[in-house]
């Protein structure tokens, strides 16, 4: 067990959240190992987007919300007194529902998050824009109209925009809550294929409703039912053989 | 920094978050030390006078007269009673009829356009009313009705000019009520078979009744703290009219008495403190007058969103179960007949004598609440509906026509006397010939300075209220509720507020800088709560977007909040600033001056103002129109300026967000 813990990049263990009265996470205990896309599925109100936010501690500003348990990164309790969340949050990216780039022009939307932590020079930031709106494959689209406000892209553009502004920060691990569920098919492909891409170079964790959308991309999937995580394995033993009879009738629909 | 284990980054002893937060709270405390020591300099300037008469005499004498040491302020008190009913008696229903148009029936173009034509009327700054009032209304009152008033200065005339004044305040706070019903009850009724007009009548209205009534009571509040048109147009006698209702005597109000007598009243002195007291007898009635509105829009506010019951909502339940329904339903319908005879009465008086209007309003009231609905039924229902719909539409077009006169007027009269000459040169003649240029140069010198004060105050404390406080936690209710009072203190209580304080205890003097200290205190609130609502307005994804990239909750605030709100933040304070630009009342006693021959050396010298100066002209006699509409126009072209500039950056600020 530690020795998984070590070679994790984010674990969690014996996890507890209560918003208010309301527990919303029942001791949950999961790796998210390096280099791989690990999916989180479930039915709404399970908890799973609560889960992947205590891993940025994106919880911190809900009133009357209260964690117990430990969640690591690389070994380092992230909720330990004297940590920055601000640090934390710059080292673990996170993609939102609906894409929400700032009502700003390109360019400063990634130039956001490189002068926020001191990159003053607009030389390095011409080149953050460029190799991050490369990676998330949006530079040709948008490489003549980088002054051109945000919100005039199509929503699957400014999903992207909003990959390439979380990379302009240089993380390690981007977190996605349910990044395609707010986009049409084609713009949806697109982004779970520069999910594949970034596995390389980070570690990615992802909420989906969607199964197919696990089945097709991650590496290993957990599944989630009223704030406990059911089961936890790899994505192809999850969606063929599922060990928990619960898990098997919510891939198969038989639910309820 | 520090590195804790695992490479993460270690908290600093003190954030700047903290040191932000401390500081912000600082600031918005601001509004609140403001209105503690307006209410404090004010009750204690104004006990002075209760040593040589006792509060009843004060509240209950009817004569006044200063100079004879008689201070009886009970005429001054129905005399401000009086101008706000009537006012508030013909602007009420023009209101809610504007605000049914608006809100229901007008296409989606008309609105667009009629919307910002009825807030002009809240841009024309009231010293322009008054000059109206005085060279136009009056005169046509006195021609009008020979036999009742010789000279047209009268109390009808007064509420004539407040009602106008108020009318925006009442359209836009009925209109958001309006609208706030939901779309789903205007449908069910539809669904059933109903017309527009009666599901706007019987659904509609109904629904949005605290809303609608909340408007009134916020145009009555609006009208009772009007200083300078009342002042110029209803004669100013501190007498009782004879008999109550007779519209064409002559009154005085609390604010006139205030303005007219400050100037005479050696500092210290009973006349001098009585006139503190009568400013603090207009703050009583206007704190009850907004707490009412204000518990009336939260209501309203409950009722569609399912919020909790407050305290005072839960004993106005319990009051209205024990009225039981059939008479709270009677009593509902008293009231709307006591409202229709007052307006009949009023309007009839006007014509014939008083018995005779008395007994024809009763029999209007009479054949209604017997036959009207048997009158109806035989008018038929689409008739009825298309009647009601040209009324609203041609009760509209007369407000355009009315703000188009107004303004049309003060341009047609007043562009002869422009000419680089009057813009560029001095006064001559005590103000009475030769240019204006020194009172252009004061009012941008006291709307600059205004804007420096005000705007960083404002637009932090504003920012602290939305992003630091939740609703209903106490700091921020107290600091709501200070900026709420502020917000509704009467113009003439700031000027008040700035002589006693800026130009009294301070030592300024009369001067630049107690005009930019009264000035900034009157325009603090509206740049607060403009703020408040545009940053509250940013959708929280683009907060939590900024705090996920590692932003602190100082630099989201910085530089993703407050320019995201920024289109709106600059509309509100633009508007304010236009309102500060048309004021009379604050400056009259700190900052102006009648004529000058130089511009002021520094911020400790006076200034001329337009305001003031077409105040002081008009009210003067014998001054050269050409001379009044010129300041006039002058005047109204740097307000509504202001107002174009405000309308501009929301339109653009509107379609930057797509």
């Amino acid at each position: 067990m530690s020795n998984n813990e070590d070679s994790a990049v984010l674990a969690a263990r014996d996890l507890h959240l209560w918003y208010g009265e309301k527990e919303a996470l029942k001791g949950i205990s999961l790796d998210v190992r390096p280099h791989e896309i690990y999916a989180l599925i479930g039915p709404s109100g399970c908890g799973k987007s609560t889960l992947l936010r205590c891993f940025d501690r994106m919880n911190d500003g809900i009133s009357g919300c209260r964690v117990e348990g430990k969640v690591t990164f690389r070994g380092a309790d992230l909720y330990a007194a004297d940590v920055d969340p601000n640090d934390v949050r710059k080292r673990i990216g996170m993609i939102f529902q609906r894409p929400n780039p700032f009502p700003m022009s390109i360019r400063d939307n990634i130039a956001y998050g490189p002068r926020i932590h001191g990159v003053v020079k607009e030389g390095e930031i011409d080149e953050i824009v460029e190799r991050t709106l490369r990676q998330a494959a949006l530079w040709d689209e948008v490489k003549d109209r980088l002054h051109r406000s945000a919100i005039s892209l199509s929503g699957g553009q400014q999903q992207r925009l909003c990959i390439a502004r979380a990379l302009a920060v240089d993380p390690e691990v981007l977190l996605m809550d349910e990044p395609t569920s707010a986009l049409d098919p084609i713009a949806m492909a697109k982004i779970e294929e520069l999910a594949c891409e970034l596995k390389h170079d980070y570690t990615v964790a992802i909420v989906t409703h969607n199964m197919q959308q696990a089945s097709r991309i991650s590496d290993r999937t957990g599944f989630m039912l009223m704030g406990e995580l059911v089961e936890s394995r790899d994505t192809a033993r999850v969606f063929t053989k599922p060990q928990k009879e619960l898990t098997e009738r919510y891939i198969t629909g038989r639910f309820g | 920094m520090g590195i804790c284990q695992g490479g993460l980054g270690r908290k600093r002893a003190v954030s700047v978050d903290a040191i932000t937060r401390v500081a912000l709270t600082a600031v918005a405390s601001v509004a609140v030390l403001a209105i503690i020591f307006i209410i404090l300099f004010i009750a204690d300037n104004g006990v002075g006078a209760l040593r040589d008469v006792s509060l009843w005499d004060f509240i209950t004498g009817s004569t006044w007269r200063p100079y004879q040491d008689a201070y009886g302020a009970s005429s001054l008190i129905v005399g401000t009673l009086l101008v706000t009913a009537g006012a508030v008696l013909f602007a009420f229903p023009v209101g809610l009829g504007l605000a049914v148009y608006l809100a229901e029936l007008a296409p989606a173009k008309v609105r667009r356009f009629l919307k910002p034509a009825v807030e002009l009327f809240a841009g024309i700054p009231s010293v322009i009313y008054g000059f109206l009032g005085l060279v136009v209304l009056v005169p046509a009152l006195a021609q009008l009705f020979p036999g009742q008033t010789t000279t047209g200065f009268c109390w009808l005339a007064g509420s004539l000019l407040l009602g106008v004044m108020a009318l925006p305040e009442i359209v836009s706070v009925a209109d958001d009520a309006l609208r706030a019903v939901p779309a789903t009850y205007c449908e069910a009724s539809l669904g059933l078979g109903a017309t527009k007009w009666e599901t706007i009548r019987k659904v509609v209205v109904p629904a949005a009744s605290s809303g609608i009534t909340a408007a009134a009571i916020l145009g009555i509040g609006r009208a009772v703290g009007e200083t300078m048109a009342v002042m110029m147009v209803t004669g100013n006698t501190a007498l009782l009219p004879e008999p109550l209702w007779n519209v064409f005597a002559t009154v005085r109000t609390l604010t006139a008495t205030i303005a007219m007598e400050l100037p005479e009243a050696v500092t210290g002195s009973t006349a001098y403190s009585a006139l503190f007291l009568l400013a603090l007898i207009l703050m009583v009635i206007i704190l009850a007058v907004n707490l009412t509105a204000r518990t009336l829009v939260a209501r309203s506010a409950a009722r569609f969103t399912g919020a909790e019951p407050g305290r005072i909502e839960r004993r106005l339940e319990t009051l209205k179960e024990s009225c039981g329904t059939v008479r709270l339903q009677v009593l509902s319908r008293l009231l709307r007949a006591a409202l229709l005879f007052a307006l009949v009465f009023f309007i009839l008086s006007l014509f014939v004598g008083s018995l005779a209007a008395f007994a024809a309003a009763v029999a209007i009231i009479l054949i209604r609440e017997a036959c009207g609905r048997a009158m109806a039924q035989h008018f038929g229902r689409r008739r009825t509906e298309r009647a009601a719909h040209v009324c609203l539409a041609i009760l509209a077009a007369l407000m355009v026509g009315l703000i188009v006169a107004i303004i049309g007027y003060v341009a047609v009269r007043g562009a002869p006397a422009l000419s680089w000459e009057f813009l560029t040169a001095y006064p001559t003649n005590a103000g009475k010939s030769g240019g204006i240029f020194p009172a252009i140069v004061g009012t941008l010198e006291l709307l600059v300075g205004t804007a420096a004060i005000a705007i960083p105050i404002g637009v932090l404390s504003g920012a602290y209220l939305a992003e630091y406080t939740v609703v209903r936690s106490r700091g921020g209710r107290l600091i709501r509720d200070a900026v709420d009072v502020l917000n509704g203190t009467p113009s003439i209580v700031f000027g008040l507020f700035g002589l006693a304080t800026a130009v009294v205890w301070l030592g300024w003097g009369f001067s630049l800088v107690a005009g930019w200290f009264t000035l900034s205190l009157m325009v603090l609130p509206v740049i607060i709560r403009t703020t408040q609502e545009a940053v509250r307005a940013v959708p929280t994804e683009l907060r939590e977007a900024s705090r996920a990239l590692g932003a602190s909750q100082t630099q989201t605030i910085f530089r993703v909040v407050l320019p995201a709100a920024l289109g709106g933040i600059v509309t509100g304070t633009v508007l304010s600033l236009g309102r500060a630009a048309g004021e009379t009342a604050p400056i009259m006693f700190t900052a102006v001056v009648v004529t000058q021959s130089r511009l002021a050396d520094s911020v400790f010298d006076p200034v001329m103002a337009l305001p003031y100066h077409l105040y002081y002209l008009a009210s003067e006699g014998r001054a050269d129109p050409a001379m009044m509409f010129g300041t006039a126009l002058v005047l109204l072209i740097i307000v509504l300026g202001l107002f174009g500039l405000a309308t501009a950056v929301r339109y653009w600020s509107e379609r930057r967000l797509r």
